[in-house]
């Protein structure tokens, strides 16, 4: 359009910004990280909150069970009438005051030590539970973090103790996708691909099972 | 319902397929190295995929600007406090079409005077400048991105502009596409 030397000047230098070619693979490699950055957080983020809010109720069920056991299997060592066991019988919150109820005739011999059945599932008392739910959130927390600023050995030695340490259970699924993106990006891809496709296999009902199949190598 | 990789209304892949060279030319273009320009670009993109959800369509392109534009700030505010220059292109080699030795050196040249130039305006003249001459975008685009009415983004253009070309008469003697006397 004009032959001003500073205007060719000005218009060859934008054109060779133009033409200067993106880094071989560039874009795959930021794809790459942004479908680990899509399968670490969100997912994680809404499962957690999900899980928790499951997990807070289950344990309210699971206290309210343990204290039900504690003072049901105190109650004939104190020496107090109580009222036979009731096999079929829901819990009910009589069952504290029923103690004071001389009333009630007393518990025939084969009563007595009777440990209340356990319902299928139900946990064992709060206070032999191996790691707390907190426990287990804190570490995957710790280990999101760390993959989140960049230091993914920090992120597996953090699933190493929640692995072994905590020995943890609730969170499992949790755990393992953030290993193979752990894995993944100290660059042991094979090692994140193997974790991978065996979650696929043993998870196919999971939600993440999506976010797990990104990072299988064909 | 399992969830696949693209939760929004754009998914992940069509964002980078369609934006990636945007990003990483308007962060180039910001005066980033190569090298640097590819980090920039891929933390946008993991931006992009936390948030997603919240990405129309229509609006993917801005969204990935504005976040090119705050890590190419945080990145050249990190190269700062390392070193008064940024990186310049002569450290890290364009990837340009070359064509021998003498036609990348021209290149390397051109981008480093190109991205001297530039880092001396100041930075809205130096975005309007790398989206009307790099990317090549109309004002109304431009005023679209930036957030602003066209006319200011038409007047900041001509600013830049004219800028430009007196910082570039005073680097005329480095023209690097000079042919040898």
């Amino acid at each position: 359009m004009s032959s001003d030397p500073i205007d060719e000047l000005s218009a060859r230098l934008f054109e060779a910004a133009r033409r200067e070619r993106l880094p071989e693979g560039a874009q795959q490699r930021a794809l790459l990280a942004a479908r680990r950055e899509l399968a670490a957080i969100p997912e994680l983020t809404a499962r957690r909150s999900n899980l928790v809010r499951a997990s807070i109720a289950a344990a309210g069920i699971a206290l309210a069970a343990g204290v039900l056991l504690f003072v049901r299997n105190r109650e004939p060592n104190a020496g107090i009438s109580a009222e036979p066991a009731r096999p079929a019988r829901p819990v009910s919150p009589q069952r504290a005051p029923a103690a004071s109820e001389t009333a009630m005739p007393a518990p025939s011999a084969s009563a007595a030590p009777t440990p209340l059945p356990v319902p299928s599932g139900a946990p064992v008392p709060v206070r032999s539970a191996p790691a707390s739910l907190s426990d287990e959130l804190g570490s995957l927390k710790l280990a999101s973090s760390a993959l989140s600023s960049g230091d993914p050995r920090a992120a597996l030695a953090a699933l190493d103790r929640y692995d072994h340490v905590l020995k943890g259970k609730v969170m499992r699924a949790e755990a393992t996708l953030l290993r193979i993106e752990a894995l993944a990006r100290t660059g042991q891809t094979g090692a994140a691909s193997t974790l991978a496709q065996r979650f696929v296999e043993q998870n196919p009902g999971s939600p993440l099972v999506d976010r797990a199949r990104t990072f299988v190598q064909q | 319902m399992p969830s696949a990789p693209t939760l929004g209304a754009v998914s992940i892949e069509s964002l980078v397929a369609q934006h990636y060279g945007f990003v990483w030319r308007v962060v180039r273009g910001l005066g980033l190295s190569a090298s640097d320009s590819e980090d920039a670009a891929q933390q946008v993109f993991m931006i992009a995929a936390r948030k997603l959800e919240s990405i129309a369509p229509e609006r993917a392109r801005s969204f990935v600007y504005g976040a090119a534009l705050r890590v190419a700030s945080n990145a050249r505010r990190g190269l700062r406090r390392r070193r008064e220059v940024p990186e310049d292109a002569e450290a890290d080699p364009p990837a340009s079409e070359s064509r021998g030795p003498e036609r990348h050196a021209q290149l390397t040249q051109a981008r480093a005077l190109l991205a001297e130039v530039i880092a001396q305006l100041p930075e809205q003249q130096q975005r309007v400048l790398v989206l009307a001459e790099i990317e090549q975008l109309e004002v109304p685009e431009i005023a679209e991105l930036e957030g602003v009415p066209v006319g200011t983004a038409a007047s900041r253009l001509r600013v830049a502009r004219q800028k430009f070309r007196e910082l570039l008469e005073a680097a005329r003697d480095r023209n690097p596409f000079l042919e040898p006397a």
